[in-house]
């Protein structure tokens, strides 16, 4: 039976429930969401009264930030009622999740009644992270049994990757692969398969990890700052670092997660041995929770200093005082910042002898021997481990990944040397000769399965284009700044390759001779694309700036020229183009977008011309494109100066799309040629197949000559929005001259009549635009700033 | 040029109140046609023509707006035209009646104003400047709110000013509606609402015959939380500006000739009427290059104004006014004004008209005027004695 979902009730609407039930509205779904009637409120009374809970935690949602919604109108897509009222209307749904209070006997209750109603095949499913699947199963049907699993969301839902899917000894297994399949391709998640265990993967290892922190702190008498420094981006893991995210989490929380992992695994010898420190049971005491009590290892005063940054007070772990913090001041710190490369980051990190290293070092160890403990006891394979961390807990590598840094052998070493037990399967495979957990092998990445002894692709991973597992043998051309890489039938994948993967000389060339290259040779059509966090932080700023600075307008004009001549290849070249992305698609990343045949959009990018950011306008042909797309929206009869306006505030406020979504309504994608994959880790493949698609048949579009533009007409109206912007101290006077120059471009110039021309002629009236704003010394004032600063300056 | 009779609908919040499907030109037929029915001496193939104020006559009031409510209110042959002076427009139309009485070009006249914000855009649909006023002077076209921000920051009016001026509005209208002062002159419109609902067609009929926008519960401290919505770090909020608002006002004016062949009982007489220039950065200070204008011309002073009407715009170029025209702050909107009750732009002027000759009648006074800011900047004052 080929199951479908298109209905799903929520039942719970607290923080998890609500933002559960907005991404799938997000994905498209119609959601039911309940609650319960407030008390107090009568049977009688109006709908609004008896909804109240989740009328306003829906409510809350759209207020939210990071916005739990890809976009506002999607609230429409859920319906809010009452566990009183409404709960036969789950009888309709394909697919109910628990996301109520954590009582087991209050969840039991629930589910009877939701046994009584749902559908026979419905999937039930609960949220819970702290109570066992199974118990919740018992006494139901047989029919709700083998319909019935855990689905665990991290919090936001939207934003957080990882899914835990749980199933008990009952469930179908059909159910767990089509949940498997649906969480990745429809959910856009990172589904992990875990057992039926206290903390099922993520908390139980992640919590663990924390608690070892907590303890190697006050060994190694380290402060909470140095500590966060060196466990945040150093590590490849989030600036939170530890403690800094112990606040986030709530203290009261990990102290919940590890007492009940101490009490519900007694086996445990590792938790067990693991001892939480005092000044950790102090703030639980005292209800310093972190953020939520506004106080926990952190103290924001919201007091300023003189130069108006806030004041955030640090505990000193000693006096259990919130003091002012030191720059942490650790060689291993200082060590990590010369090294890009994440791997020999860590290697080096950990090999330091300062008690950073050593933090790091003697942490490290005890994760390697406490996963490897772990499985097969939470999970029958390596890799979920790895995901569920790395999609969890957003680090970048995960604990065996970590472990094949320093090398199997040699981290099992080093981990019995601190007392620590490697367990036998991992003993098994260094007496075997692998020292690896994962390789790569003709373009797939393989885990070494513990049952065969051998290598594996990942199963559910195929679809994954995973371009590092190209580059041994698929490299068809590449420089400084790029790769090409054959990833087959016929399709060729441009990777970037420099650093934030911005867009200097070396990838404006390699994208040209990567569309020569498809062109000339057998190939289908080109993707442009990667496997980074970022698509593009846009053009190279250091390159302009020096050009600026140096006043060399040749160069500056033959740079802006070779960008426009890029984008415009990829417009007109002879094979379809499309481009791949996810996270940051900014300036020139969103150029090179908006010039493909189309674009394959993970939902989490985020798409912005944000060029007056540094005193620009867009000069790679992002003014020009936005001309054209105005033009062609102009309908016969048209008032035509609200699009123009539109347009204009979208590049004149540098307006950032905050979802794939969004980016149709800011006029960055186009409905019918762009499309939003919500799994990012799919854009490639998806990209590959719509050039597939595009390609039978594919005739080069040809050069326009018919864009319509309104010259002063239009000018006038755009400089009236300006000026009022600057009036309401929105812009500077600086602000106000880019946005000028962005309307002539966007107009025509001051042509004294609606007219239309041609793509060239918009293309070399923006070049000039952004060379004459080169020329401007607040433009390099902003410039210098985001070098030096990486943010930008209102000047 | 006395003014026979002064009716007005309830004015509608904009978007979201009774009006909010109403069309304007439907509402000004209702109430002309109410307005007839009141006077039954007059017979429509005597008015010479019907003038009607309005601030955005395009889209819904476009077509020459005027022309189809002199039509279908009072016949084919019955004139209309569609006159413009943004807010001041409802009480210019008065003025054009008055004017060609007394040049002799007519004896009677329907004059008022009406507006839809609920339909129409506050700039239109297309806004097309002159580009060379877009490059010399951009001043002239900004947003009535940063008008009032300029204003607000050049004659030095607080924040706390604002909001209370804000406030008392809201009291005064509160106690105004409690004592029905505006039952008088309001004409009650049925409203038909037809919408879907859970798939169903519903229909619904009431009788709008209140002013929608009197918060009476709101305080000091409420106005005082909200954001300015103009200008960052700006004074001017929501609450201490004038509300969108829909609605439809006229006045039925009569030379003396006509009064005393008919046997009118005419209730005031429009004793002039003036407007003047100002910066336009600065169009909220607009009543003060009207005011002594219109004094002057009636041969008055200000002690002779027993009440004043003056459209809060907003709550700044309200005070700057007050203060700088030297008007005495108990004798101005003794019923509040359009932060409390709403501002229909071109039906303003009408609308304050038709009030401020029930007010006079009310507390027994004899000279009153209405003065009002004006897009662009400018300003009107309209001298009324009350008969």
């Amino acid at each position: 039976m080929s199951r479908k979902i298109s209905k799903v009730a929520v039942l719970g609407s607290g923080v998890m429930g609500t933002g559960i039930a907005c991404h799938l509205a997000n994905v498209g779904m119609k959601v039911l969401m309940l609650d319960i009637v407030p008390k107090g409120v009568d049977k009688d009374a109006p709908a609004a009264q008896r909804n109240a809970i989740g009328n306003g935690a829906l409510k809350a949602a759209l207020k939210a930030k990071p916005a739990p919604l890809y976009v506002k109108r999607y609230a429409s897509r859920i319906t809010v009622g009452n566990f009183d009222d409404d709960l036969d209307k789950i009888a309709d749904c394909d697919w109910i999740i628990e996301v109520i209070i954590e009582r087991l006997d209050i969840k039991q209750s629930l589910f009877e009644k939701v046994d009584a109603i749902r559908k026979p095949g419905t999937i039930v499913s609960s949220n819970t992270s702290g109570i066992p699947i199974h118990m919740m199963a018992e006494g139901r049907s047989e029919d709700f049994r083998k319909h019935f699993l855990g689905t665990h969301f991290f919090n936001p839902p939207r934003y957080l990757r990882l899914l835990e899917i749980i199933p008990t000894a009952d469930t179908d297994q059909g159910v767990v692969d089509f949940l498997m399949n649906f969480g990745s391709v429809v959910l856009g998640k990172q589904t992990v398969l875990c057992k039926d265990t206290p903390g099922f993967i993520a908390n139980r290892i992640g919590v663990y990890g924390m608690a070892k922190i907590l303890e190697l702190t006050e060994e190694l008498g380290m402060t909470i700052s140095e500590v966060d420094k060196i466990t945040g981006p150093p590590v490849g893991r989030p600036k939170t670092g530890t403690f800094r995210l112990a606040d986030l989490v709530g203290n009261d929380v990990i102290d919940k997660v590890m007492k009940g992992l101490k009490q519900n695994a007694p086996h445990d010898k590792m938790v067990a041995d693991v001892k939480m420190p005092e000044y950790f049971n102090y703030l639980v005491e005292n209800n310093f929770l972190g953020d939520k009590t506004k106080k926990g290892f952190y103290h924001k005063t919201g007091q300023r200093d003189e130069k108006g940054r806030s004041i955030i007070l640090g505990l000193n772990l000693e006096t259990k005082e919130h003091e002012a913090t030191a720059r942490p001041d650790l060689p291993s710190l200082k060590l990590a910042k010369q090294i890009d490369d994440l791997k020999n980051r860590f290697k080096a990190v950990f090999n330091s002898e300062d008690k950073g290293g050593a933090l790091v070092r003697k942490s490290s160890l005890a994760l390697f021997a406490y996963v490897s403990q772990r499985v097969p006891e939470i999970s029958d394979h390596i890799y979920p481990v790895d995901d569920a961390l790395k999609a969890g807990f957003a680090w970048d590598l995960g604990p065996f990944e970590y472990w094949d840094v320093i090398g199997v052998k040699e981290g099992a070493e080093l981990a019995k040397a601190e007392g620590y037990e490697i367990s036998d399967w991992v003993e098994k495979m260094i007496a075997n000769g692998h020292n690896a957990f994962y390789k790569m092998e003709g373009g797939k990445r393989l885990y070494y399965n513990q049952d065969s002894e051998s290598y594996e692709v990942i199963p559910g991973s195929e679809e994954a284009i995973v371009l590092d597992a190209y580059r041994a043998t698929s490299v068809v051309f590449s420089n400084d700044e790029v790769s090409l890489h054959d990833i087959g039938d016929g399709v060729l994948c441009l990777e970037f390759t420099s650093k934030m993967n911005s867009i200097g000389e070396g990838v404006l060339r390699g994208v040209q001779q990567a569309i020569q290259i498809t062109e000339d040779g057998d190939w289908t059509g080109l993707v442009i694309g990667n496997n980074g966090k970022n698509f593009s932080v846009g053009a190279n700023l250091m390159l302009i700036g020096m050009m600026a600075f140096q006043q060399q307008w040749d160069q500056l004009n033959m740079a802006v020229k070779l960008f426009q001549d890029t984008t415009m290849k990829c417009r007109y070249s002879s094979k379809p183009v499309v481009v791949a992305t996810q996270g940051y698609v900014f300036g020139g990343g969103c150029e090179t977008l908006m010039h493909c045949d189309a674009a394959v959009v993970g939902a989490e990018s985020y798409i912005g011309l944000v060029e007056v950011g540094v005193g620009l306008i867009p000069g790679g042909g992002g003014t020009k494109e936005f001309a054209l797309r105005a033009s062609d929206s102009y309908f016969d009869g048209d008032v035509k100066i609200p699009t123009l306006i539109d347009k204009f505030r979208t590049i004149a406020m540098a307006a950032v799309a905050t979802s794939g979504t969004e980016a149709y309504d800011k006029g960055y994608l186009i409905e019918g040629r762009d499309r939003i994959v919500t799994n990012a880790s799919l854009n490639i493949y998806e990209a590959k197949k719509e050039v597939l698609h595009l390609a039978s048949g594919y005739v080069a579009p040809v050069m326009r000559e018919d864009i319509t533009v309104l010259g002063r007409g239009g000018m006038a109206a755009l400089y009236a929005a300006a000026h009022s912007l600057k009036l309401g101290k929105y812009a500077s006077e600086h602000d106000i001259k880019i946005a000028q120059k962005i309307a002539y471009v966007l107009c025509g110039g001051d042509l004294t009549g609606e007219q239309k021309v041609s793509e060239q002629y918009l293309l070399d009236i923006e070049r000039e635009a952004f060379i004459s704003l080169c020329g401007e010394q607040k433009t390099l004032e902003r410039i210098q700033h985001m070098l030096e600063k990486n943010k930008p300056l209102r000047n | 040029m006395y003014i026979v009779k002064a009716y007005r609908s309830a004015v509608g919040k904009a978007k979201k109140g009774s009006f909010k499907n109403y069309r304007s030109d439907d509402l000004a037929v209702k109430v002309i046609e109410y307005m007839m029915e009141q006077t039954p001496q007059v017979a429509p193939e005597m008015i010479d023509d019907v003038i009607v104020g309005c601030a955005n006559p395009e889209g819904e009031q476009g077509l020459q707006m005027g022309r189809h409510i002199s039509a279908r209110a009072l016949g084919k042959v019955v004139p209309g035209m569609t006159v413009n002076r943004y807010c001041a427009s409802g009480l210019e139309t008065i003025s054009i009646a008055a004017g060609k009485i007394a040049a002799g070009m007519g004896d009677m006249y329907i004059a008022g104003g009406a507006e839809s914000m609920s339909m129409i855009p506050m700039t239109g649909y297309k806004l097309a400047p002159s580009y060379e006023t877009a490059v010399a002077q951009p001043n002239y076209l900004i947003g009535m709110g940063l008008t009032a921000e300029a204003v607000a920051n050049k004659y030095e009016v607080s924040r706390e000013d604002q909001d209370e001026f804000a406030y008392n509005s809201h009291q005064k209208a509160a106690n105004a509606l409690a004592n029905g002062y505006f039952d008088k002159s309001i004409v009650p419109v049925d409203v038909t609402e037809v919408w879907v609902e859970n798939g169903q067609r519903k229909e619904k009929t009431f009788t709008m015959k209140q002013d929608e926008g009197v918060r009476a519960d709101t305080s000091k401290e409420v106005l005082g939380k909200l954001r300015a919505v103009f200008a960052q770090g700006g004074s001017v909020t929501a609450g201490n500006s004038s509300q969108t608002s829909d609605g439809a006002a006229f006045t039925l004016v009569a030379s003396e000739k006509m009064v005393k062949e008919l046997n009118l009982e005419p209730i005031a007489r429009l004793v002039t009427c003036s407007v003047g220039g100002v910066d336009p950065l600065y169009m909220g200070i607009g009543p003060c290059a009207a005011i002594p204008k219109a004094l002057s011309r009636a041969g008055l002073s200000l002690s002779d104004i027993d009440l004043i009407e003056l459209n809060e715009a907003f709550a700044s170029q309200a005070l700057a006014v007050i203060r700088t025209a030297g008007l005495d702050p108990s004798k101005v909107n003794i019923n509040g004004g359009a932060i409390a009750l709403g501002h229909p732009l071109g039906c303003t002027g009408a609308k304050l008209t038709t009030q401020l000759i029930d007010d006079l009648e009310r507390t027994g006074g004899k000279y009153g005027m209405v003065t009002a800011c004006v897009g662009g900047g400018q300003g009107i004052a309209g001298i009324i004695e009350k008969l």
